[in-house]
């Protein structure tokens, strides 16, 4: 009886606790959020005090879009490439960085640094570097003899999109190389050295040991690369502007460039909701499906 | 009893900490928006009753171009110089790419400048943001632009033409001896500058209205030189891009970009193109006169000339009407008559031959004042003021910048840049291309009428 009343005691102090929190919460996030649901069904320009609703004609504007099409296109190509690489990359550098014998904080730190800069100093470094005219990358190219291989890397939409992911992947396989590394961490030692004198070579024992035990620390690394991939913004708004053309339009970029730019903030917040309810859709799954190859594992 | 005692401290230590909270936060946004205002509402200073009023108010213009940013800064502090009891809080601080978004943003933050350099101004007129200008302002100017019988603007500069900057060098090199008289001519100048080993024209395409100097050219000589009224039919639907005179000019538009540009034209920005030019990477660049100052000062010792591009008759049609832009009033800050008096003496004050001559010289601007303005030119700048008073020179309008009712839907101009980018990339049809322009601009009228 008494505990009871402890416990209903605590649970009113605790709510008050948290109410700051719950209103900073409600006012900055859920309140915007529930505006926003509202706006998409507007034609709201961002500007003018007249906002009139229209219904679902935004979102089958969306549905009709060529440029909404190609841009869904994009986003995909990049969260399918940023995925796999990052976390490919992220994992090689975790399990060369754990075996390494010297050097070893040295090692993670570089391979940590690109992380602690900024999207848009990282796009600003990646734009100058792959600059046609200027650029250290056809700098190179020419002083080497392969002058014939110069591109411009990012103003050629074949190569302007594949600039941008090796770029952003040189900026977060530091995150997931720590994830990993900590994963990494946890695995007892007397697994391998049991393999290794059963005959097991490097690589079995990465596929049938190693790997398998880092589940939990892949559910999480390509959880957070999914999402972050399909927020990707900053480098392309410095690297490209979307350009050329529109070969590296994303929705998070048209929504910003359609809200703001183009002054139809109504039509930007229904791409946002559409994108709000495609993170959902393809992060449900993928936990299902993660979760599903852990308990096998 | 004694139990709701801590309930109650705690509700009153919350709400408290909420109100800190909130005036945190919103207190910048009321400032900002309004620091003139709270400083205009103060009463006099105390300083006694003849002491002027102590006004703030608001300031804000693009900044791009370093030389205007540096001008427009000298004027204010000659201004507050001369008028100690007016503060001006300048929040300039963007690049005119962005200029429209950093301005939509400080309006969401209640931080609209009282004073503005409008670029947009229908959107802002309609939105009622910005009012007319004070009457009595009127006659400081040559001419106004009206928007729906109403004058919102004191124009900074006149609409600048815009023409083919050229390296001297590079066109002796090539064995050009004068500028080409027809845009055929033009077209062999290219040829002959190609052979020389030099990428003809330098194209700042990464910062997509740059993409507009050559799409307007081309829509100016072939389109709106005979038809100014073109894009209010469009609206109409009674023209299309599918239209004989588009097509030519389109078609145009892709033969010299895929032909003459230089190859890294679409990962370069605007900034750049003075740069790419006195490094003798590329012979011209197709701009206004506010790139002459950046040339010069990108390398004082580079040689260059300017000339407006006839077109195939030998005909001369350039960007010079006026159109709706300047220094416009914030509709807020209009409610206070001593703001809007401190703001009418800063634009008298701008446009006082002292401080606009030397304004004019350094972004190499077009007059726009009633009043006579002399100031130093360099030779690339007569030829700029010879062609603005030259009556057999057609002036016209840009795409984006017809106003009323050939006003094009906002939205339009950056996504046809961009396909127009995207028909020279993939060597595309153009006829193809401006059918799906004409798509796009239907739905973009449309939208904008829901």
């Amino acid at each position: 009886m008494m505990a009871n009343i402890k416990k209903k005691k605590w649970t009113n102090y605790a709510f008050w606790f948290l109410l700051p929190a719950l209103l900073v919460y409600t006012g900055f996030v859920i309140v915007p959020t529930l505006s926003s649901v509202y706006l998409s069904f507007t034609s709201w320009d961002g500007i003018s005090d007249d906002i009139r609703f229209i219904g679902l004609d935004n979102f089958i504007e969306i549905a009709k879009s060529p440029r909404v099409h190609n841009a869904l296109k994009n986003t995909m190509i990049f969260a399918v490439a940023l995925v796999v690489l990052e976390n490919v990359v992220a994992l090689a550098l975790a399990v060369l960085v754990d075996q390494v014998r010297w050097f070893r904080n040295l090692f993670r730190s570089i391979f940590y640094f690109p992380v602690l800069m900024s999207g848009i100093i990282m796009g600003f470094i990646w734009m100058i570097i792959l600059n046609y005219n200027f650029g250290v990358m056809n700098q190179l190219l020419d002083m080497t003899g392969l002058g014939s291989l110069k591109t411009d890397w990012l103003g050629d939409p074949d190569y302007a999109l594949i600039s941008i992911i090796l770029s952003t992947v040189w900026k977060a396989a530091g995150y997931y190389m720590i994830i990993y590394l900590a994963g990494l961490q946890g695995i007892p030692q007397e697994l391998n050295e049991a393999a290794s004198i059963d005959g097991a070579n490097r690589w079995q024992q990465f596929r049938h040991i190693t790997f398998p035990l880092l589940a939990g620390a892949t559910t999480v690394c390509v959880m957070l690369s999914m999402i972050g991939s399909l927020k990707i913004f900053d480098q392309i708004a410095v690297m490209t502007d979307g350009g050329p053309g529109f070969a590296t339009e994303t929705l998070t970029y048209i929504i910003y460039k359609v809200g703001f730019g183009e002054l139809r903030q109504g039509f930007g917040t229904a791409l946002a909701i559409v994108l709000f309810a495609l993170t959902l859709i393809i992060s449900l799954i993928q936990i299902k499906l993660l979760r599903k190859r852990e308990v096998q594992m | 009893m004694m139990a709701k005692k801590p309930m109650l401290t705690f509700i009153t230590a919350m709400t408290a900490m909420t109100m800190a909270l909130t005036a945190c936060g919103g207190n910048d946004a009321n400032n900002g928006g309004n620091g003139a205002g709270a400083a205009s509402n103060s009463p006099d200073n105390g300083a006694g009753e003849d002491a002027p009023k102590e006004v703030t108010f608001s300031i804000a213009y693009a900044t791009g171009d370093p030389a205007t940013k540096k001008a427009i800064e000298t004027t204010i502090d000659a201004f507050t110089a001369k008028n100690p009891h007016i503060k001006i809080v300048n929040y300039s601080e963007t690049t005119s790419s962005a200029y429209l978004d950093w301005l939509k943003t400080k309006d969401a933050v209640g931080q609209f400048p009282d004073l503005v350099e409008m670029r947009d101004t229908k959107v802002f007129a309609d939105a009622g943001k910005i009012v007319e200008l004070p009457e009595d302002l009127h006659g400081l100017f040559k001419l106004l632009p009206e928007y729906d019988g109403k004058i919102y603007n004191a124009p900074l500069t006149g609409n600048a033409p815009q023409g083919v900057i050229y390296s001297k060098k590079a066109y002796a090199d090539a064995g050009i001896a004068e500028p080409p008289k027809t845009y055929d001519e033009f077209l062999a100048a290219q040829e002959k500058l190609a052979a020389s080993g030099i990428s003809p024209i330098v194209v700042g395409g990464k910062d997509i209205f740059h993409m507009g100097f050559w799409t307007n050219y081309f829509f100016e000589n072939e389109v709106y030189a005979a038809d100014p009224d073109w894009n209010s039919k469009r609206t109409a639907k009674t023209a299309s891009f599918t239209d004989a005179n588009m097509v030519k000019a389109v078609t145009d538009y892709k033969e010299l970009f895929s032909k003459y540009v230089d190859k890294g034209w679409l990962s370069t920005a605007d900034n750049q193109t003075a740069s790419i030019l006195v490094t003798g990477k590329a012979a011209q660049l197709y701009s206004g006169p506010w790139m002459f100052g950046q040339i010069t000062e990108a390398d004082p010792s580079f040689e260059f000339g300017f000339y407006a591009l006839p077109n195939r008759e030998g005909k001369t049609v350039i960007n010079g009407l006026p159109s709706l832009a300047g220094w416009s009033l914030s509709a807020e800050a209009a409610k206070d008559a001593d703001k809007v008096e401190a703001m009418k003496a800063f634009i008298k004050f701008f446009f006082e031959p002292a401080q606009y001559g030397p304004y004019l010289a350094t972004v190499n601007g077009i007059p726009t004042t009633t009043a006579e303005v002399t100031y130093e030119t360099g030779e690339q700048m007569k030829e700029v003021l010879r062609l603005m008073s030259d009556d057999s020179v057609v002036k016209s309008l840009g795409l984006a910048n017809w106003y009323g009712e050939n006003a094009i839907p906002p939205q339009f101009r950056n996504w046809f840049y961009k396909l127009l980018q995207e028909l020279v990339l993939k060597d595309g049809d153009v006829t193809e291309y401006m059918k799906q322009a004409d798509a796009e601009y239907d739905n973009n009228v449309k939208a904008n009428q829901q």
